[in-house]
């Protein structure tokens, strides 16, 4: 018989049978496995805190988006938002699905052109592109989707240079009745901003118009502004189609789509009330479909959602660092993941689920990182069972941003691993160590030595 | 320009004049033309006599403005040959003679005329019978021409010799006429020279040889049909003389000529067919010539005639069985070539439809039930299919699939499958609760397509009031029509789809091929064409790729220029002709290859040049390409036999293609993604071409095609002992 765990005295107030407003008491189900892989063996072999990515669920979101928007429009095409998730690996299984690449900088460019995918199927997004960025967008063909006029001039002018046409599309924001209103990229539908730089590309002879884009915001919880959004796209290639008849191939409608995380401050938790994607599918293709397109020329709608794919593939695996308890008698608990590592606990409440068994008996804790800073919090407030020094816990829904927008503070990042549809374990990204950054810095002469 | 201009005219007299040797045997072949030429002299006078009919007869229609193809194809000189080689045969050469000849050789244009409009307006050529009807008219008209004498020449042929070649020549004739030959390939050799109105055994050798050099099932077919009759002369106890005496034996070879091979596709029942006309012609021989023995006229090739047309004629009143029997529809003038196209076209474009119908949706769907499934698809509705929308575990639905909207297809886009107009719709029809069916209006909402006469398609188990057209209303091939729903006989949502021939809801199935799909096997994807679709398969339209389709996409009018190697320059150019045919024509060679586009697919159909061009290698090399991306698509096709490359295997093959066949020509072509960015948009495609026999390769040909924004960059071939790199400039 295996030794009973222990498990800390706790005085609780007594709620038998008392259904709070969630429901009856919190059913937590400990995560010891992923893609039937142990939690265990992974930390044993990779280390806490790690990264694990199941490649399986990255396949199942993408061909479940596919088919939400294939059996609803003609011609669709998925673009992988680099910023969302720039693992080559994580890359790769999209652009095996199919997915094209959207960059928002000259390096993620250098990025996917460096994961083998072809130039004329890498969207160059973004506010931030310098002239180099550029040189090389348009020598390798790329799309690039126009931010403001200082890009327009700068692209007509190394297009120029370099006698060399570029495919090119306008960055679109627009009123969709949504708060807030993105108007700080791209140029507005309703002030003429749009019509007026349209004007000029398409009398531009180096430029060939070729889309659309917009993106109305992040983290979307109305299926319906998108529905706004490409009527006012679709009515805008109609008008340049009348005015110089000149069909633009593509409309893209960015990304933004919710995933299945919580919003700090949500009621209800995003996993029961967040759109679907088919909902997101349903409003985009209808719009477009019943919009005043010509029959038969249809645009190819590309899409770049990067979280809705890949938010709920991707966990952090944590330890119990210690326990205490705060002053106002709350219950802290610090993990070895911190926001370092874990950006988006700033705007989620994160699922946490215990990596090993407990007991029904729970206990609202403040979760904590390892950092020497105030703002280390996981999460304000969470019902966890009682947890011990040396176990481990599930961080679920981490794959957007995070990997990308973490931080090399106070602590070194740790490991990302993969699971494989065979559910092999496979590094993708090893972790940082002392001579990482020795390599970067360097010390001036004078400042080699001291005395201490 | 001027010279250019007078060569095409002097080609077109030299190719006016042959084809009217040669048509004689339904064939164009210059080689076998020069022969009949030849033997056309073995009488000096009747040789001359026939040159100047088809001269005057061919520039006749030439001046009157004729069509010019037919004049060249030699349709008009071939009866007027007849005519002027008879009629210098029968009389003496003279003033007289050579003015009545050219008023003969005018008559027998008109009569071909008369003919020609008469018997094509039954689509039934005209065979010899303008020649019969003039040397009739002549002949008779004659006994009355005092300024005609007749010829004794047929009679003291020996003599003729003598004076035509000498002691030589007559000593050559006896041991002719002397070898042991035996007596029923005598009177074969002698009956094939009696076409010409020669009657020895040279003049038949010389004219069998040529036939084998045109070809080889015409030359087996009048050994079929000559013996065929002898052998019935012998058994029914008719007077085996009829066959040896008089000219009249090779009416059974044209016979076996035109039933069994040239206006029919040589297979095993052509041949058949020629032993069962052969009696009838015959037995139309014995009586016609005791009718036209009052008259003191041969019957010549009138049995021929008549059983022939009597026979094509009767052909069209088939109602089926028509690909068991086939006429000749393009002529090639060879029945080789005719068998091998034929077959070939069967096999690539035989069970294509003319309406082209697409699967009526956007997107992978399964399908459910096929033709002939278990549940519904019985009966008179048994060529019929359902469609579900299914996820990577196979289930139709997510979460617990209690209610309609959880089913994947359920209020998804349904897309007309082909142009038509909608004649009636049912958009009334409330959607059932799952597992409810209502059996009442088992086909819940639905809609019916006119897409021609007797084609019609009905979409059912709409979603309630999701119709979007009205009857009238004029649809294309994938517009938005109504959403899936589950109305009607529907225990779970899917949209059922079938062809039927008459407009009215829940008409009888007809089957009908979807005319191209895209099947996805666990990731492998297949292209079908023309295919009825398979219960469990996830099938999709085809998409197509904007690059690939515009590099395949030839404009008449375009030209194209790729310089080799060794710097030098092949121009082709892309044209069209009256029938609306597009074609490639090489500039420096010449050569054509014939090439169409159906649907997404493109397709190289004939080539005529020679087989070392660069033509010829692109016409192998995309022989059939889709102009559409899918990963590790493979497209398989069957090149004609005609161009087996080597030709003495070819002989063989000819010989017994109505019955088997042993030679092979494959053709495999397969998709790459070129991952260059800074020449843009590329692709290459690499196919491959397997000549050979039985199931082993001898001649193998790879290619390499590589296509970039839109446009056909370069292209390799490469073989045995042959590199061939050419670059588009």
């Amino acid at each position: 018989m295996e030794k009973q765990k222990y498990e800390r005295p706790l005085i609780k107030k007594l709620e038998s049978g008392m259904p709070n407003k969630f429901g009856t008491r919190t059913g937590y189900q400990p995560t010891t496995h992923i893609e039937n892989v142990p939690v265990k063996d992974l930390i044993k072999k990779y280390d806490s805190p790690l990264f694990v990515i199941s490649e399986k669920q990255i396949r199942n979101n993408v061909r479940k988006a596919k088919q939400a928007f294939e059996t609803r429009y003609p011609k669709v095409q998925f673009a992988w938002s680099y910023k969302t998730n720039y693992l080559d690996a994580v890359c790769r299984t999209f652009h095996q699905e199919g997915s094209w690449a959207e960059v928002v900088s000259g390096f993620e460019f250098s990025k996917a052109l460096n994961n083998g995918v072809n130039g004329s199927k890498i969207i160059f997004n973004g506010p931030g592109k310098s002239d180099k960025d550029l040189k090389m967008a348009i020598e390798n063909n790329a799309l690039i989707h126009i931010d403001h006029l200082e890009e327009f001039y700068s692209i007509r002018q190394i297009t120029e240079k370099l006698n060399k046409k570029a495919k090119v599309a306008i960055r679109v924001n627009m009123d969709t009745g949504i708060y807030p209103m993105w108007d700080r990229f791209g140029f507005n539908y309703e002030n003429g901003q749009a019509w007026d730089v349209l004007n000029k590309i398409i009398r531009t002879d180096s430029m060939e118009l070729v889309g659309l884009h917009t993106h109305i915001g992040t983290f979307m919880l109305a299926a319906s502004a998108y529905s706004a959004a490409a009527y006012k796209l679709a009515d805008l290639a109609v008008s340049i189609r009348k005015k110089y008849n000149h069909e633009i191939k593509y409309i893209d409608m960015g990304g933004g789509f919710s995933s299945k995380n919580t919003l700090k401050g949500a009621y209800l938790p995003g996993q029961d009330v967040n759109p679907s994607i088919d909902e997101f599918a349903e409003a985009i293709t209808s719009a477009l479909i019943n919009s005043n397109f010509e029959k038969g020329h249809l645009p190819i709608l590309i899409l770049e959602t990067g979280r809705a794919l890949i938010d709920d593939t991707s966990y952090l695996l944590g330890t119990v660092l210690s326990n205490k308890r705060l002053s106002d008698g709350r219950r802290s608990t610090i993990l070895d993941a911190g926001v370092n590592i874990l950006f988006t606990s700033f705007w989620y409440d994160h699922k946490i689920t215990p990596a090993q068994p407990f007991t029904q008996y729970t206990e609202d804790t403040v979760l904590y990182g390892p950092l020497c800073m105030n703002i280390d919090v996981v999460r304000n407030n969470v019902n966890l069972p009682l947890l011990n020094k040396g176990e481990h816990v599930v961080i679920h829904n981490v794959g957007a941003y995070n990997m990308t927008q973490w931080m090399q503070f106070i602590t070194l990042r740790p490991r990302i691993v993969m699971i494989d549809e065979k559910e092999q374990v496979s590094l993708l990204r090893e972790r940082e160590t002392l001579s990482n950054f020795l390599e970067m810095e360097s010390v001036p002469e004078h400042l080699k030595t001291f005395d201490l | 320009m001027m010279k250019r201009f007078s060569n095409q005219r002097f080609k077109n007299l030299c190719d006016s004049f042959f084809n009217s040797y040669a048509q004689v045997f339904f064939s164009k072949n210059r080689v076998f033309a020069l022969i009949l030429f030849l033997i056309s002299f073995f009488d000096i006078y009747a040789g001359i006599s026939g040159f100047i009919a088809v001269m005057v007869a061919n520039g006749t229609a030439w001046f009157m403005g004729i069509n010019r193809q037919k004049i060249v194809s030699g349709a008009y000189g071939f009866n007027a040959l007849l005519v002027g080689l008879g009629f210098g045969i029968y009389f003496q050469p003279g003033l007289a003679f050579y003015i009545l000849l050219v008023f003969i050789a005018l008559l027998s244009l008109f009569i071909t005329f008369a003919f020609e409009g008469v018997l094509g307006k039954y689509g039934l050529p005209y065979l010899s019978l303008p020649f019969l009807f003039g040397i009739w008219t002549v002949l008779i008209a004659t006994k009355s021409y005092s300024g005609l004498n007749l010829s004794e020449r047929g009679v003291y042929q020996l003599n003729d010799l003598y004076s035509f070649g000498g002691i030589a020549m007559v000593k050559l004739y006896e041991w002719f006429e002397a070898l042991p030959v035996p007596e029923a390939l005598r009177i074969y050799f002698k009956s094939l020279s009696a076409i010409f109105f020669q009657y020895q055994m040279f003049a038949g050798i010389l004219i069998a040889l040529g036939l084998l050099f045109y070809s080889r099932i015409a030359f087996l077919l009048t050994l079929i049909g000559f013996f065929a009759a002898y052998y019935f002369y012998l058994f029914i106890g008719a007077d085996i003389s009829e066959l040896s005496y008089s000219y009249i034996g090779f009416n059974y070879i044209l016979t076996a000529i035109a039933v069994g091979g040239f206006f029919i596709i040589p297979s095993r029942r052509s041949f058949l067919w020629v032993l069962l006309v052969t009696p009838l012609v015959a037995i139309t021989m014995t009586s016609m010539s005791y009718l036209f023995s009052f008259y003191q006229l041969s019957v010549y090739s009138l049995p021929f005639n008549i059983i022939v047309l009597m026979f094509l004629y009767a052909l069209k009143f088939r109602e089926k069985n028509f690909n068991k029997l086939t006429p000749v529809i393009l002529q090639e003038f060879s029945p080789e070539r005719n068998v091998y196209r034929y077959k070939n076209y069967l096999q690539r474009f035989g069970s294509m439809p003319l309406i082209a119908i697409k699967l009526p949706f956007w997107g992978e769907w399964k399908i459910t039930q096929s033709f002939n499934g278990k549940y519904t698809h019985k009966g008179d509705w048994k060529y019929a299919c359902d469609f579900e929308i299914v996820d990577e575990d196979g289930k139709a639905f997510s979460g617990n699939g209690t209610i309609p909207e959880d089913y994947y297809c359920f209020n998804k886009p349904v897309t007309a499958p082909a142009n038509g107009e909608v004649v009636e719709i049912d958009n009334s029809v409330i959607d059932n609760a799952i597992g409810d069916m209502n059996m009442e209006k088992n086909w819940g909402n639905t809609l019916v397509i006119k897409h021609a006469e007797k084609l019609y398609s009905q979409l059912s188990h709409l979603k309630q009031g999701s119709i979007k057209v009205q009857p009238g209303d004029s649809v294309q091939p994938g517009d938005l029509l109504a959403y899936c729903g589950n109305s009607g006989r529907s225990p779970q949502p899917h949209l059922h789809f079938q062809l039927q021939a008459t407009p009215h809801i829940g008409s009888k199935t007809i089957q009908f091929p979807i005319s191209s799909y895209i099947v996805n096997d666990a990731g492998v994807y297949y292209f079908k064409t023309a295919d009825n679709p398979v219960q469990d398969k996830i099938v999709s339209n085809v998409l197509i790729e904007e690059n690939l389709k515009k590099a395949f996409h030839f404009i008449p009018g375009e030209s194209i220029t790729f310089i080799d190697e060794k710097q030098n320059r092949i121009q082709w150019e892309i044209k069209t002709d009256i029938y609306n045919n597009t074609f490639f024509e090489c500039r420096e060679t010449g050569a054509i290859a014939w090439f169409k586009t159906i649907g997404e697919v493109f397709y190289f159909t004939a080539y005529k040049g020679a087989s070392d061009t660069l033509l010829y290698y692109f016409f192998l090399s995309s022989f059939k390409v889709i102009t559409a991306f899918y990963k590790n698509l493979t497209i398989d096709d069957e090149l004609p036999l005609d161009l087996f490359p080597n030709k003495i295997l070819l002989l063989l093959q000819d010989f017994i293609i109505p019955f088997y066949r042993f030679l092979f020509g494959k053709y495999s072509l397969r998709y790459i993604k070129e991952q260059d960015s800074k020449k843009g948009e590329c692709l290459s495609l690499t196919s491959e071409v397997k000549f050979g026999v039985f199931n082993k390769s001898k001649t193998v040909y790879h290619f390499k095609i590589d296509i970039c924004n839109g446009q056909i960059s370069s292209f390799e071939m490469s073989s045995n002992n042959k590199l061939i790199k050419a670059k588009r400039i």
